[in-house]
């Protein structure tokens, strides 16, 4: 079933965030999770031989006609959530970057005052 | 290595936790099986037949009048009139995270490319910039008809300041326009949720008439939305955009 | 009549207005603040809905006794936090607009999805309110497993969706009980795992020593009172309302909240600077109000979660302050402080002594009382447990606040530098926090009712509370 490599997706992801040092990994590895999260949601709402939920000439609006809009309405706010969050982890990569000069975070030592 | 082989057994067992319960048998309600999805035991129901407020009859594309949700996307009709207010958190997760990129990499001067932008990518931007702004446009403005909306036609004008971005040098953005774009956008978004609590008592209620489902001129304040939607979404990617390929000035 | 949509309107459009005015934008910050203070002490019990939509078709907005008791803490914390620190504003005021406003929409909503969508607006501000001591990495690592939290909270909430097909939470708590126990025990540890990173709970609270501990005075109050009160009045909504728990479940998350307090406790016993301290102190007091909350014991726990708050709030902006102003916050340099600073070490101690629990503080009165209802439903390990962590905590705060008051021994002048660096100019405003909660918190120690007026309402309300 193709559900399951959307769960594979999001084991892979957790993997990358447990075992990856390298910032821009990290982040990567969120997005396979995001992706994989969403594209499950997507799937949740697929009924056999349905369309995309248009209504268009000579459709009317009848049971298993269309498959469920409200897990891809879910997930178009979800991608964008994604996009915001990828992008702020990005620039504070690059602020990382700038401090201490490395992507690794073994090279980085501790950041508290005393 | 240690710690790959603890990451893989954990990963291991959350796989067989995740498959040995999502598919279980037995009592009770069972995690639907891929495809065989009951829509009816589903709020989304009454989304596709557009009768959560009361029975209307079927709703048939070009004829049916004033249907309690105009949009004949009926993505779009959950997005933008039954959730509308995710849709407002989701703007306002965007507002925020460009708003914080913005205060951590604001430089003054753009960053140089290594290697100058060469002809053919100059040229060719300034034959495709227009039609890529007037697409996104098109796609916004008909996000309750076809498949699209504000986000889709939002990120694509803001790719065409990305090409701006590489195919010329010294280009930047007006960034404080920009702004003032952005600003106006979501203010007017929340002002519309506002006049529809003034208007119908509920905030942002869908206070126009819905016309004709599958015209342009349909679904009330949809497209209207949606067009604030798009200009925000593509204000907001674009200073992103500036933002990322600024540096600290010189 | 306030309409409750208002509280996460207003802050928003001035968010979105503050953009285009960036000189107003702190009249702006003001007047939001002051307008969502008011609304929430005039906001009576309603519901209302988005759109015209009833639920569970549309969104819906809920504002019962527990709402709005979580409501007037929340707002009020805040405003004092952002009174008592406005010169550390500076550019983030509409930063702070926006999570105002995503934090009302948490305790407001009567949607899962929903919440998803203001718990993401609300932590997203937190990353960026937490860059303002330009401690990156702590960011980063809040960021990511912030991230992940959120997407497992999705995944659960999709998977109940598909199965029961709702995502309304009263309609959701009513068929709950149709779905099959495997799918509901796989979706409500996704959820519970989600909630954990926000809540603070074990084992998803790595970030809070690097945001926490690295806080400056607007950023620590905001984070140690508002945010955390909105994340647990959540995490007691979800958890009381919607999914009621039993069996094997109920343990392991009961298992997981209780050691989250005493390993809490216990890394707290261990840190040298105040706001690490707090910093883990904060954790285990939100693994003690998770636990109450899973316990069934909402009214003791929702007045653990007032105590917390503006004890949280009055040491955090006073060890942030000292951050600020002084340039650290060990507890060795600072010795001797609050010599100096009578009114700020009076606030302190008054905060801290009542989260601890002391006798004649509000905190005893509400730990007497979690107490002895955890005795009443029959569980004997976890007020045993609870009693060790407050022995504890006890210990750390009371070394804490002898070596502060104390100036140490005589020949060590060097250790001044530090103290007199906090002048009587820019602690003020910190002064005036201090008193203002510091007596609040002894009226409502000799006067327990005033807050548990509200309380009782609520738990009058629905069925078996107590």
């Amino acid at each position: 079933m193709i559900q399951y490599l959307f769960i594979g997706l999001i084991l892979i992801g957790i993997y990358g965030l447990l075992t990856q040092k390298n910032l821009i990994k990290l982040v990567v590895a969120l997005n396979v999770l995001e992706v994989g999260v969403n594209l499950f949601i997507i799937s949740t709402g697929y009924v056999k031989d349905g369309v995309a939920p248009i209504l268009f000439k000579g459709v009317p609006s009848t049971n298993g006609t269309f498959v469920d809009p409200l897990p891809q309405a879910l997930v178009l706010t979800a991608i964008v959530i994604g996009v915001g969050v990828t992008a702020l982890a990005l620039t504070v990569v690059r602020k990382i970057y700038e401090k201490h000069g490395t992507l690794n975070l073994d090279e980085m030592g501790s950041e508290s005052d005393d | 290595m240690m710690k790959r082989v603890i990451a893989a057994l954990l990963i291991l067992v959350l796989a067989l936790f995740i498959y040995g319960n999502l598919y279980s048998t037995g009592e009770g309600k069972l995690f639907p099986k891929f495809g065989n999805v009951n829509l009816s035991e589903r709020v989304s129901n009454k989304f596709i037949n557009k009768n959560a407020n009361g029975e209307n009859g079927v709703v048939t594309y070009k004829e049916t009048k004033d249907a309690e949700s105009g949009s004949a996307n009926m993505v779009t009709s959950i997005v933008v009139n039954y959730r509308s207010f995710d849709t407002l958190g989701e703007v306002t997760v965007l507002f925020v995270s460009a708003l914080g990129v913005g205060l951590l990499l604001s430089g003054k001067s753009r960053m140089k490319f290594k290697t100058p932008p060469n002809f053919i990518l100059k040229a060719g931007v300034r034959i495709i910039a227009g039609i890529i702004l007037i697409t996104g446009v098109y796609i916004f403005i008909h996000g309750h008809l076809t498949p699209g909306g504000g986000f889709p036609g939002g990120s694509m004008i803001a790719s065409a300041v990305l090409l701006f971005y590489i195919s010329d040098d010294e280009f930047r953005t007006k960034v404080k326009s920009f702004k003032f774009l952005e600003g106006t956008a979501g203010s007017l978004y929340l002002i519309f949720g506002l006049l529809g609590l003034t208007m119908g008592g509920y905030f942002l209620y869908n206070f126009l008439p819905t016309g004709v489902v599958g015209e342009l001129f349909s679904a009330g304040i949809v497209p209207i939305i949606y067009i604030f939607v798009g200009l925000k979404v593509g204000s907001e990617l674009s200073n992103l955009i500036s933002d990322f390929l600024s540096e600290e000035g010189k | 009549m306030i309409n409750p949509v208002l509280l996460i309107a207003i802050p928003l459009l001035f968010a979105f207005l503050s953009v285009m005015f960036k000189k107003a934008d702190k009249g702006l910050l003001v007047l939001a603040v002051l307008f969502n203070v008011l609304a929430a002490f005039l906001l009576k019990e309603t519901e209302v809905v988005i759109g015209g939509w009833k639920p569970p078709f549309g969104i819906n907005l809920i504002a019962d006794q527990y709402s709005i008791f979580g409501l007037i803490i929340l707002n009020t914390v805040f405003a004092l936090s952002v009174f008592s620190s406005f010169s550390s504003v500076k550019k983030y005021s509409t930063v702070l607009l926006v999570s105002l406003a995503a934090l009302n929409g948490m305790m407001l909503t009567g949607d899962l999805f929903n919440l998803f969508v203001f718990l993401e607006i609300a932590s997203i501000s937190a990353y960026i309110l937490s860059t303002m001591t330009k401690k990156f990495k702590g960011t980063f690592n809040y960021i990511i497993l912030g991230a992940l939290g959120s997407n497992l909270y999705l995944l659960g909430i999709i998977i109940l969706y598909s199965t029961v097909g709702t995502l309304n939470m009263a309609d959701m708590a009513s068929k709950i009980h149709l779905v099959n126990n495997n799918v509901l025990l796989l979706a409500l540890t996704f959820i519970f795992a989600g909630f954990a990173v926000e809540a603070k709970l074990m084992p998803f609270n790595g970030w809070v020593k690097g945001v926490y501990g690295n806080a400056n005075d607007l950023s620590g109050g905001i984070f140690a009172s508002a945010y955390a009160t909105a994340a647990i009045m959540m995490f007691g909504r979800i958890f009381t309302n919607i999914f009621v728990l039993d069996g094997t479940l109920k343990t392991i998350f009961l298992t997981i909240t209780v050691l989250t307090f005493i390993l809490g406790e216990i890394a707290a016993f261990s840190q040298k600077n105040i706001r690490s301290t707090l910093a883990f102190s904060s954790v285990g007091q939100a693994g003690l109000i998770a636990t109450l909350f899973l316990s069934g014991l909402s009214g003791v726990a929702m007045m653990q979660v007032a105590n917390h708050a503006l004890a949280k709030l009055v040491m955090f902006t006073i060890a942030g302050a000292m951050y600020v102003y002084a340039g650290t916050d060990n507890i060795e340099k600072l010795q001797g402080l609050f010599k100096k600073h009578k009114l700020i070490g009076f606030g302190f101690s008054v905060a801290a002594l009542s989260l601890v629990g002391l006798p004649i503080f509000y905190g005893f009165y509400v730990k007497i009382f979690a107490l002895s209802n955890l005795f009443k439903i029959n569980s004997y390990w976890i007020p045993a447990l609870i009693l060790f962590s407050s022995l504890i905590e006890g210990i750390y705060y009371i070394r804490m606040l002898a070596k502060l008051w104390n100036p140490g021994e005589e020949g060590k002048e060097s250790k001044d530098e530090y103290t007199t660096k906090l002048s009587l100019e820019n602690t003020f405003a910190y002064a005036v926090l201090a008193v203002v909660v510091g007596l609040f918190i002894l009226y409502i120690s000799y006067n327990p009712e005033f807050i548990t007026q509200g309380i009782s309402n609520y738990l009058s309300n629905i069925a078996g509370g107590m």
